[in-house]
């Protein structure tokens, strides 16, 4: 049976909602700063259109510091995100040395051009729901994200976002 | 001349006929009721494609100009589309986007559509097999061959596409109404099966043809960063636009070097059969379906028109059906990278459609819309805009330059 340790249960809860806030604000790096050298993202989501779980976004953390890293070269929608997340369950292996999570996730967006800004900015409307579902090397006092996929619920994704979610 | 004041602003612009379109025509309410009737419920659209229906029984619904449409694949393995309307009463008899009709369902058995309000049953070839409590309520005045479902002219063409036409009338096959504008990749997509492997939608702020002008015009490369790093050289700016009866348009292809993009790679080791590395390809079919293959992956585009400024764009990935998992998820990364919901390219295009769409909405004061770049109808050529809008103009019977005076076809010349 496994058993949780509070204090390490409390780490993770920390860590997701802090690198949460730093997904919010764009701080790509010092989010993946908290990914292991390992890490893997991928943004998941099952098509009942096509009934096939899809892949829209995957690599590892080399890729996913690529591709952060050359955003200011693209055109991208400003409208800020942010992640309203509640972490419903972590699970400590017995070893302590890994953990799962799963972050119930909605990712609201609140316009700043729009279409048109002059009517739509300032607007905040749902832009996906979902969930993390996260898994952590423990190493002592040290937690770093090993995975973390985002399943999404939401396929209408209107005009999508370079950013990671 | 600087900036211009209104009269200048709406004078003529320095070009020649058919070199502009009134921004009317993307705004227009009567317009685009217009287009629904006279191009939508004419001609061939792809819905699906075969992949999604792969047994017996499977379905798929979707609408066409505000039609609701149902595929099934019968007992026969042949694919049959039909009005997804009972006609007892005129509801949707499947509501999901797909499933199969193999196993019962709450108001049916199996093997049958069922439509859930009176149970009313159907076969896959559209007969209707049970009227519920038929003699009490007919006794013998209505019978099950007078209410058939509605079948509509479908046919399997192009890499396992499914097309379907509301025009029972529809005097072309899918081949004669591509005439010759798919077969640039036909040996690549008809070599072996295909399969979806991605699907999404976006419903978006513009006019569908605002989307299939961004698709037809690669003028806009210096949209992406990604296309300018990955593309801008001699063999791009070679790349030719070539116009196909029906007002369909065909982009030549050229090398691509993905390796440019900090983090791409070559996609040479995936490339479809017959198909040089790493090559481009894309083809803009009226009135706005686009099929786009970058080497390794095959994306579609099938525009659903909702209103003057409002479109669904459904984006299906596809790549072999042979594919092994690794293949598979390769092909996936790369047709995503660029082209998913997340990727480097297609957000940037829709960011830039809708804000077309929020200068044109219905209402706005109309605008002159330049489509008169020349450039030996190569890739910055406007020529494949000005070869749809003429096809536009024949089918509505509308000028695109002057969309209130009829449509004249231009005068050939030497």
């Amino acid at each position: 049976m496994a058993v949780n340790s509070a204090e390490t249960t409390e780490k993770i809860k920390s860590l997701i909602y802090k690198t949460c806030l730093y997904q919010d604000d764009c701080e790509w790096k010092n989010w993946l700063d908290f990914c292991s050298e390992d890490f893997n993202y991928y943004i998941r989501a099952y098509s009942p259109e096509i009934q096939k779980d899809m892949e829209y976004m995957g690599g590892p953390k080399e890729y996913m510091e690529s591709i952060t890293g050359q955003l200011r070269k693209h055109n991208i929608d400003d409208s800020p995100l942010k992640r309203h997340g509640v972490v419903y369950r972590v699970d400590v292996a017995d070893d302590n040395k890994s953990a799962t999570a799963v972050t119930s996730l909605t990712v609201f967006q609140t316009l700043l051009g729009g279409n048109s800004s002059h009517v739509d900015s300032g607007t905040t409307g749902i832009f996906l729901v979902g969930r993390y579902n996260d898994k952590f090397v423990i190493d002592g006092d040290d937690v770093k994200f090993i995975e973390r996929e985002v399943r999404l619920d939401t396929r209408r994704l209107d005009k999508g976002t370079h950013w990671p979610i | 001349m600087s900036a211009r004041n209104h009269e200048q602003w709406n004078a003529q612009p320095k070009l020649q006929s058919g070199e502009w379109v009134d921004s009317k025509i993307y705004s227009d309410e009567e317009i685009f009721e217009e287009e629904l009737e006279k191009i939508w419920k004419q001609t061939w659209i792809p819905v699906c494609h075969e992949s999604e229906l792969k047994n017996a029984y499977d379905f798929r619904t979707m609408t066409i100009a505000r039609e609701p449409v149902i595929v099934v694949r019968g007992k026969d393995m042949k694919v049959r589309a039909f009005l997804n309307v009972c006609p007892h009463r005129g509801n949707m008899i499947e509501r999901r986007p797909s499933g199969s009709f193999a196993k019962s369902t709450p108001s049916g058995t199996p093997k049958t559509m069922t439509c859930m309000f009176h149970a009313w049953q159907f076969d896959m070839k559209g007969k209707c097999v049970n009227i519920t409590r038929k003699e009490e309520g007919y006794q013998d005045r209505l019978c099950e061959s007078d209410v058939g479902l509605r079948e509509l002219k479908s046919e399997v063409y192009f890499g396992g596409f499914i097309w379907v036409s509301l025009n029972d009338n529809i005097n072309q096959t899918v081949e004669e109404f591509a005439a010759g504008a798919l077969d640039s990749l036909a040996p690549s997509v008809n070599e072996e099966p295909l399969e979806v492997f991605h699907y999404h939608k976006a419903i978006i702020d513009c006019n569908y043809k605002l989307w299939h002008d961004t698709n037809c015009e690669f003028y806009h490369d210096y949209l992406h960063y990604h296309n300018r790093i990955t593309g801008f050289n001699d063999e791009y700016f070679a790349r030719k636009n070539t116009g196909f009866t029906g007002g369909h348009v065909n982009v030549g292809s050229f090398e691509v070097q993905y390796e440019n993009y900090e983090g791409f790679h070559s996609r040479e080791e995936l490339s479809f059969p017959h198909l040089p590395a790493n090559q481009w390809y894309m083809i803009d079919m009226f009135p706005g379906v686009n099929f786009n293959l970058r080497g390794s992956a095959l994306r579609s585009d099938i525009m659903t028109p909702l209103g003057p400024n409002k479109v669904m764009i459904e984006f299906r990935g596809l790549g072999l059906a042979s594919d092994s998992p690794k293949d598979r998820k390769i092909r996936i990364d790369h047709h995503n990278s660029i082209w998913g919901p997340f990727g480097r390219n297609l957000c940037e295009d829709l960011i830039a459609v809708t804000g077309q769409g929020a200068a044109m909405q219905s209402g706005s004061e109309s605008r002159q819309i330049l489509h008169g770049r020349h450039e030996n109808e190569t890739i910055h050529d406007e020529n494949g805009m000005r070869h749809y809008y003429e096809e536009w103009g024949r089918w509505v019977g509308r000028s695109p330059s002057h969309p209130d005076q009829p449509f004249v076809e231009p005068v050939e010349t030497a």
